[in-house]
């Protein structure tokens, strides 16, 4: 009779084949989500590494005070005049700029750090890292750093300048960062990574130095 | 003395030889390229589908302008019904009173005369675009349309190309069976801007599914200059970013992509697609040609 280590030895090698023929056979299951996505926005395939407890717990709050801002953000917007079904630009400029204000006042006390927490921007920096330590980190930072705006003074809660453009924002960082509903994007401008709200043209939250320097 | 009888044929061996270098390297003249152009104008068939592509061009200067009123003069004689833009409609503020002298006022023969305009955005232009009626975009960011039976677009969002996205363009792309599938976005996959150049992460993610699914053209901006790219896996792709800024000198010949570039002036596409093919010119700010062809629709991989 075998003794316990060597049945356990047995037990493990036999899961281990079972495991890998159906690897073979079968097409692998989707990772599982980068963290837990607000209601609104479909969720995450594609993940960096496998995430420890703290990290998920971490990016879970901040899709919870990510959800409480889109709280604000859907009260606020459904409150706005309705616009006729073909806006003239001067309708859509007044809408957006009145939304632009209730957004900001309801936020009047906003502080860096409200929705990335500094868990949070721990793991974010860290899953940024893991993309740009990839064969494709310098071809990722010269399309993010095309068009840089040098020098723009950045402000949690302010209007994102109207004049300058938004960074491109690559798929593989797109695929690697916890999903975010449609009205929020995540942009850079120069290493530092913003939270905007694209509806209301203010920067919801914003990371320093995201970037790693390569 | 005579000279040698073979010094003729030699110089007409060195002749052909440089033409074919300068064709291949992408370097013409314009007196190469106008000669071109007047061999293979557009057939302006009844019938066909007719459109124009601009890219880059909210400016509101005067170049603009001159640039819009050779989109004009064309429709006069052209008759064009659906325009393609390539985003970065509007540089600096987007205030109502842009839109006006960015927009309507330079293309108001065109808007007047019943030409529909289709956006694409850039990465300068407003998400609230989307919303502005005469951009055609149904308040999305990406989108599909199609003016005739054979002819499907495909709008891109570049600057954002988030998962759903590329998921969307797949099935979109497999659902057609349109004979010519065309797409239209800013940021360039291939370019030879010595500013930005080629898109490799975009094309990374983008390619495989227009080889897949057999778009036939690809129109792109951002660079700010014209340039038809030589067949990449059998796809055209062009960059036309030169409607309002341009960045003269700022092709790089060194790539080895250029067919034809033209970056010493603002310029237009206006093309025709009748049956299988589709015929092109590029069009100056002073109404020169500055490069034409035709391209045939892509067959399906697989039946």
């Amino acid at each position: 009779m075998p003794s316990p280590d060597a049945r356990r030895l047995l037990l493990v090698g036999l899961l281990g084949i079972v495991s890998s023929g159906c690897r073979d056979k079968d097409v692998p299951p989707p990772p599982p989500a980068t963290a837990e996505s607000p209601a609104a926005a479909p969720s995450t395939k594609r993940v960096v590494g496998p995430l420890s407890d703290a990290d998920a717990k971490a990016l879970k709050t901040m899709n919870d005070r990510m959800k409480s801002y889109l709280e604000i953000h859907t009260k606020l917007e459904a409150g706005l005049p309705e616009l006729p079904k073909d806006p003239s630009p001067e309708q859509i400029d007044k809408n957006q700029r009145l939304f632009e204000q209730k957004m900001r006042a309801a936020r009047a006390s906003a502080k860096r750090g409200e929705i990335f927490t500094p868990e949070a921007e721990t793991v974010i920096k860290r899953l940024l890292a893991a993309v740009f330590t990839t064969s494709q980190g310098k071809e990722l930072m010269a399309s993010i750093m095309d068009e840089y705006p040098a020098g723009l003074k950045l402000t949690v809660n302010g209007r994102y300048p109207d004049a300058i453009p938004v960074s491109t924002v690559p798929p593989e960082i797109l695929q690697t960062l916890p999903k975010l509903p449609e009205d929020m994007e995540y942009r850079f401008i120069g290493r530092h990574m913003i939270l905007l709200d694209t509806h209301a043209h203010v920067i919801a939250d914003l990371i320093e130095n995201a970037l790693p320097k390569l | 003395m005579r000279p040698p009888r073979w010094i003729p044929f030699l110089a007409l061996l060195a002749a052909v030889c440089l033409a074919t270098a300068c064709r291949e390297s992408g370097i013409q003249t314009d007196a190469i390229a106008a000669q071109a152009a007047d061999a293979a104008s557009l057939p302006n068939k009844a019938g066909s589908f007719k459109f124009a592509v601009l890219g880059d061009f909210g400016v509101g200067a005067k170049t603009q302008y001159q640039l819009a009123d050779q989109m004009a003069t064309l429709h006069d004689r052209f008759t064009y019904g659906t325009v393609v833009l390539v985003g970065d409609n509007m540089y600096g503020g987007e205030r109502p009173q842009d839109f006006k002298a960015k927009f309507e006022k330079p293309y108001k023969p065109l808007l007047d005369a019943g030409v529909k305009f289709y956006a694409s955005l850039g990465n300068h232009d407003a998400r609230e675009q989307r919303y502005y009626k005469p951009f055609n975009m149904d308040g999305q960011l990406y989108y599909t349309f199609s003016p005739t039976a054979d002819v499907r677009f495909f709008a891109l969002e570049s600057t954002y190309m988030v998962p759903e996205q590329v998921a969307w363009l797949e099935k979109e792309l497999k659902a057609s069976s349109s004979k010519w599938k065309l797409v239209f976005l800013h940021h360039p996959l291939y370019s030879s801007g010595e500013r930005h150049g080629s898109d490799t992460l975009l094309k990374e993610a983008l390619e495989p599914l227009f080889v897949k699914y057999d778009v036939s053209v690809v129109l792109t901006g951002h660079d700010h200059f014209y340039e038809r790219v030589k067949p990449q896996k059998d796809i055209t792709y062009f960059v036309v970013g030169s409607g309002g800024k341009l960045r003269s000198g700022n092709i790089d010949r060194g790539t080895g992509l250029t067919a034809k570039g033209f970056d010493t002036d603002l310029a237009f596409m206006a093309a025709e697609i009748d049956g299988d093919q589709m015929y092109f010119n590029t069009i100056s700010r002073t109404g020169q040609v500055v490069d034409s062809g035709v391209l045939a629709a892509r067959k399906p991989l697989s039946p």
